[in-house]
């Protein structure tokens, strides 16, 4: 069903406004669907980094005007961010909820990954994702430590839970993270969309591990999570890195709110909890008109058409799937490659004196967390936890110990 | 339908160099410039390309720069000449559109020297995000300097075209510079000089009355003096 989010109308800005009892959402109750769940994590991420660009924008103008419809604008979007993230309920515990951060990563960078037309584009997302899925697998065996629980009962059956991309392999160099960019003449619709949105989710897990990473008690807990969360930093140059830096304020206002229309448009067509499904379709509505007041910046302050840049209608709406066939043939594919600058390389292919080594040498000595926690669920539980759903792992050296 | 911002469903192409990706079918190969402008012999191709692309960029930024100066003006005169100019500029594009395709080239293909062109025209719309700190007749002024900054550059552009027409052998190629140039340069004299002795005439004003002092100091008289100027 195609959809032009500039050929309609939403709620008037003024009267997007909500009162706390509207804001202060029923969350859902943990036996939810999954991949509701991730829905819900991922617009969270989404609104977030509209809060934060929206701020960064502010910081650079003292145009009263501009800066009171950013902050106007600012404020639906935060009333928003609040009624999304507020779903998760209180007695999902921060592993739990950790669990579904990875999940999201997982199954919307692989989905993404195989919709992105742009090659160089699509292989950054396929490296990432990787990186994602050992996440998961490191956070699942930290939760049946510290909680005595297996994911299971938040992630499903949807996504397998086994190494990836080993997050010790993970730690690079800080240069070789950043990546070329799409140029804004010749990218597609798709991959402008693609970027904004993993950027999002990535940079959102980055800020929430950053955070509550400290909120356990139990040291491999903490550790774990302050190693991962520099991951997710890692991610976060990286994904950021692909945007066109020639994109000017007002063109990534417009892309922000264009792609906030095309989450909630998306979500809002395959969501099957209908109480969940009605706010989506109720902040589409509010998106759509802020789209059309930043379109109305664009043209006051730039004089350029939105219409001339932004597609004729929503690409196809993403989605959460299963994707385990597609991660299962990547992992054996990709599993040895790294950076080096810009570009990805089998490590073996690194030089003896890339920045890579110096770097895992010192952040890796004297132990690594997500190596600690596999090496403590055996002891602990004579194992690790896996969910292979699929066969045995893809590369015969991951295979579960007996 | 005059292109004013290039995208990948009209054709999109670049020259990825450094930190740049494009999907193969948006990248321009170096074999497709050095075809630029055969006609016109012993002409480096890639580079008249590249510059040709950086001009036409600037013709796109200035066309938008008119568009947001014609209504941020308070000047009925002013106003008037933006409009005037945005329109005389569009035109312009769509010559050097027709300039680049006779050549032989794609008008759509975005060199590196135009992205830069676009950074530049890009920092020029951005006085506007200072509006909160500048008083009308300031807002004023500055509007008509980045009219005098985009026409010295858009007019250098033509004297180059001018001067390199007259300095080529006869062809096909070269009549085609010599036809465009003279359809757009008096146009781009008239926009560079108009903006430079407006901008005198209005600093002058300024300068040497005591009476603008007086009204400066209150907004509401300012606005008023504004829209009275060169009545």
């Amino acid at each position: 069903m195609a959809f032009n989010p500039l050929e309609h109308r939403g709620v008037p800005l003024d009267q997007q406004l909500r009162n706390w009892s509207e804001l202060n959402v029923e969350p859902y109750s943990k036996d939810v669907d999954p991949y509701t769940r991730c829905r819900v994590i991922t617009l969270n991420g989404i609104e977030v980094e509209s809060i934060l660009f929206s701020h960064q924008f502010a910081r650079h103008t003292d145009d009263p005007d501009l800066k009171r419809f950013l902050a106007m604008t600012r404020r639906a979007e935060q009333q928003q961010q609040r009624a999304v993230n507020w779903l998760i309920p209180g007695d999902e515990t921060t592993l739990e909820v950790t669990a579904g951060y990875e999940q999201v990563a997982i199954d919307l960078t692989a989905w993404i990954a195989r919709s992105e037309p742009d090659p160089y584009l699509r292989q950054a997302y396929e490296f990432g994702v990787l990186e994602d899925f050992d996440h998961l697998y490191r956070y699942c065996n930290l939760l049946e430590i510290v909680e005595g629980r297996s994911a299971e009962h938040i992630i499903g059956r949807c996504t397998e839970v086994m190494p990836g991309r080993p997050t010790i392999d993970q730690h690079r160099h800080p240069h070789d993270d950043v990546r070329r960019h799409y140029d804004k003449h010749t990218v597609d619709p798709r991959s402008r969309l693609h970027a904004l949105t993993v950027m999002s989710a990535e940079q959102q897990t980055m800020n929430f591990y950053m955070t509550i990473g400290n909120r356990y008690t139990e040291p491999l807990a903490r550790a774990l999570y302050a190693e991962i969360a520099m991951i997710e930093e890692q991610h976060v140059t990286h994904y950021e890195s692909l945007i066109d830096p020639l994109e000017t304020w007002f063109e990534q206002l417009v892309m922000h709110e264009y792609n906030e229309c095309y989450m909630y448009w998306s979500f809002m067509q395959e969501e099957t909890d209908p109480r969940i499904k009605a706010i989506w379709e109720l902040h589409l509505n509010m998106e759509v008109e802020q789209l059309h007041l930043a379109c109305d910046q664009l043209r006051r302050y730039e004089g350029k058409d939105p219409e001339e840049f932004l597609p004729k209608e929503l690409p196809e709406p993403i989605r959460f799937q299963e994707n385990k066939t597609w991660l299962r043939t990547t992992i054996a594919e990709q599993l040895d490659l790294t950076t080096l600058g810009t570009e990805f390389v089998r490590r073996e292919q690194l030089p003896v004196d890339a920045p890579y080594y110096a770097y895992q040498e010192r952040v890796n000595a004297g132990g690594v967390p997500s190596e600690q926690v596999i090496e403590e669920h055996r002891l602990d539980k004579g194992g690790e936890y896996r969910l292979e759903t699929e066969g045995p792992h893809p590369v015969k050296e991951l295979r579960a110990e007996s | 339908m005059t292109t004013h911002i290039v995208t990948k469903d009209k054709g999109g192409k670049i020259k990825p160099i450094g930190m740049e990706s494009a999907e193969p079918q948006c990248q321009m190969a170096e074999d497709q410039l050095k075809g630029f402008a055969a006609g016109a012999d012993s002409l480096n191709g890639p580079f008249f390309a590249d510059l040709l692309s950086a001009f036409l960029a600037h013709e796109q930024a200035g066309f938008h720069l008119y568009q947001v100066i014609a209504k941020r003006t308070q000047n009925p005169m002013l106003a008037r000449h933006y409009r005037e100019f945005g329109k005389e500029t569009e035109d312009h594009i769509r010559i050097l559109a027709g300039l680049i395709t006779h050549l032989g080239g794609d008008p759509m293909y975005v060199s590196p020297a135009a992205r830069m062109t676009e950074m530049v025209g890009s920092k020029l719309l951005e006085i506007g995000l200072l509006a909160g700190s500048a008083d009308i007749m300031t807002l004023e002024l500055t509007m008509l300097e980045a009219v005098i900054l985009a026409e010295t550059k858009d007019h250098a552009n033509w004297s180059f075209l001018s001067m390199l027409a007259q300095d080529l052998p006869d062809s096909e190629a070269t009549r085609a510079i010599q036809a465009a140039v003279a359809q757009v340069e008096p146009q781009e004299d008239n926009h560079l000089s108009w903006a430079k002795d407006t901008w005198n005439q209005l600093a002058k004003a300024q300068t040497q009355s005591r009476a603008a002092q007086k009204i400066a100091e209150s907004a509401e008289k300012a606005v008023g003096k504004v829209k009275d100027l060169f009545q």
